[in-house]
């Protein structure tokens, strides 16, 4: 085995540094946790969610895609590279990784997006299994675990009574990067210490059979109520992938850029006609939902929601999407009776 | 009877009375704090408050689909209590649609219609409170040179996704269509990147000036942990400092950034 010992994690990462990789890692920053770029120093977490997920180096909150020069009335192209650096998301939580899925098939569904995909294939992804869960997890209810290994390239488990990370290769991708990080890493036996306890909260399956039959209950008037259609949620969430596509121009230049957009904006679905088929944060709710357990799974064959608890964690009004899957199952069982 | 107690009895009062036709409050699930929409007297035990409790009720005013529960009973604090009396000051809201249900940190003030409430605030909290933490931070900020400054807000911003968390939670913010949804032109860049960051912070502070109550609820709502309160406090200070007033001090004023008068201060044209 490839052990590390649990406080050398910046060791590990400052080897694979040395090697050319670009380590982002759940790093301490004043009050929160986020997934950023290591740098000596940086302390490394092991034990939060962070507040952003492995989605900001795969799918960037702004991208320039598209640049032109401008003189006069013509245009010319500028070309404009994919980001492909070579990086390592180190420690990332196993609900990130299992998102993965849901990105990879929407971007390469009816288009193949060669900037994510650039991203995509630069990227190697090194698990951190979950030995404590909060309050907000809850990727058991929607066929997950704090150990799996889904979307890794390479998974580090906490051993040893959490005194050391077991590095365990799981491809190509994850043997490379062991053999680069070989100098921070020592040959050992080590004991697996056991992965958090998440409770189930609900059936995922039931609440996918509830939304297929009620698109028009007043159920979403009462559950959405306390949504303010901020997006909080959409950008947090691993597996939430939607944007808007803006020129930002210049008398001499003009640049094609990519932006988050979330389906809990007011104007997400308004028409240039005036007509918005989503008026209201009910229809929009709904959206979200039926978006994650119905017609993701629908297309894709996977789940939309990986139960990284984000949203919860998150949002100024308390809104997990777990409580209201819940709130939905309470539904479904109450009907049935 | 204990501050909860009494709080759920009075919602579930105000509704069987006819005094309120929904009250909207607070409801604990797990860590938690959902604002709760309650129109059966049944579930005003679903009601808490506590320091989690850190959204902005008065917020949910500008929610069309809340119209028709006219008059709204809402748990407020004082700096709530507040936004409800900027709001009737901006026309946005009518005296009699509204009935407070005023608690402060660790009692409950009784029933109140919004003179009554806002005599309260007068009688037993006459001041903005300003939280503690960003006092400290802006001791700190104001002993940098501006270069330094410049550079602790860049820093700040550039954790900004754009999410409008602090729009969504501020009750100041009831725009149909704020500055940065308008494209034409884009007067704020949409991108989540310095350049649009810079300007969304500082232009959403701006208009709160004269407006902000304090309550804090944009710093709360930030996932990013930016803390925008400092920009608040300090424009409060500005305020407070050029124009002798504070907001939600009187249902009739008029409001700083949206009045003018020929008494105004000069001294600054040179």
């Amino acid at each position: 085995m490839k052990l590390v010992d649990a406080k050398k994690l910046s060791d590990l990462a400052a080897a694979l540094a040395a090697k050319g990789y670009r380590v982002a890692a759940p790093i301490q920053d004043g009050d929160v946790v986020r997934l950023k770029e290591w740098s000596p120093g940086a302390v490394i977490r092991t034990d939060a969610v962070p507040v952003n997920s492995a989605k900001d180096f795969l799918f960037p909150r702004s991208e320039i895609i598209g640049r032109y020069s401008i003189e006069g009335n013509d245009f010319t192209p500028v070309d404009v590279r994919p980001d492909s650096t070579r990086t390592v998301l180190l420690g990332v939580p196993p609900c990130d990784a299992t998102a993965l899925a849901v990105l990879d098939a929407v971007f390469n569904w009816d288009y193949k997006d060669e900037f994510y995909n650039a991203r995509r294939a630069a990227v190697t992804v090194v698990t951190l299994a979950c030995a404590a869960a909060d309050d907000f997890c809850f990727c058991t209810s929607v066929g997950g675990r704090p150990d799996s290994t889904a979307g890794a390239d390479a998974i580090l488990r906490p051993a040893d009574g959490a005194r050391k990370f077991i590095l365990e290769p799981l491809g190509e991708k994850g043997r490379a990067l062991v053999a680069a990080a070989a100098s921070a890493l020592a040959d050992g036996e080590a004991k697996a210490d056991p992965p958090a306890e998440v409770p189930v909260r609900f059936d995922a399956k039931q609440v996918s059979a509830w939304l297929a039959d009620n698109f028009e209950s007043d159920l979403w008037t009462t559950l959405s109520m306390a949504c303010l259609g901020c997006g909080a949620c959409a950008y947090a969430c691993p597996t939430c992938h939607c944007f808007d596509i803006q020129d930002e121009a210049t008398r001499q230049e003009s640049v094609r850029r990519r932006n988050w957009d979330s389906c809990g904006f007011g104007l997400f679905t308004a028409h240039a006609g005036g007509h918005n088929p989503r008026a209201n944060q009910s229809a929009r709710w709904r959206n979200r939902v039926m978006h994650k357990f119905s017609y993701i799974p629908e297309r894709f064959k996977t789940l939309g929601c990986t139960g990284c608890g984000r949203c919860g964690r998150m949002c100024p009004a308390g809104m997990a999407i777990a409580d209201i899957c819940s709130e939905i199952m309470r539904a479904h069982e109450a009907v049935k009776k | 009877m204990d501050m909860i107690a009494a709080l759920r009895a009075d919602a579930a009062a105000v509704l069987a009375d006819g005094r309120a036709k929904m009250v909207i409050g607070y409801r604990a699930l797990g860590l938690r704090r959902r604002p709760v929409f309650i129109t059966d007297g049944k579930m005003a035990e679903l009601l808490v408050y506590d320091a989690a409790c850190t959204q902005n009720l008065a917020a949910y005013l500008r929610k069309s689909e809340l119209k028709r529960f006219r008059p709204m009973a809402i748990v407020a604090r004082p700096a709530v209590i507040r936004s409800l009396v900027v709001l009737a000051a901006e026309s946005q809201l009518k005296a009699e649609d509204v009935v407070v249900m005023a608690v402060g940190e660790n009692e409950y003030h009784g029933i109140r219609d919004l003179a009554g409430a806002t005599a309260l605030l007068k009688e037993k909290y006459p001041k903005l409170a300003p939280p503690q933490a960003t006092l400290a931070l802006l001791e700190k900020l104001s002993s940098m040179t501006p270069e330094e400054r410049a550079g602790f807000w860049r820093a700040e911003f550039a954790k900004c996704t754009r999410c409008y968390a602090c729009r969504a939670a501020c009750p100041g913010c009831y725009c149909t269509r704020c500055i940065v949804e308008k494209n034409v032109p884009q007067w704020v860049p949409a991108a989540a990147d310095a350049h649009g960051n810079y300007a969304w912070n500082v232009i959403r502070a701006f208009h709160q000036a004269g407006r902000c109550t304090l309550c804090g609820a944009c710093e709360a709502a930030c996932p990013q942990g930016i803390p925008l309160m400092a920009l608040n406090v300090r424009i409060a200070q500005d305020v407070a400092e050029e124009f002798g007033v504070q907001p939600g001090d009187d249902p009739a004023a008029k409001p700083v950034i949206g009045s003018w008068s020929a008494d105004d201060k000069e001294d600054f044209i040179r």
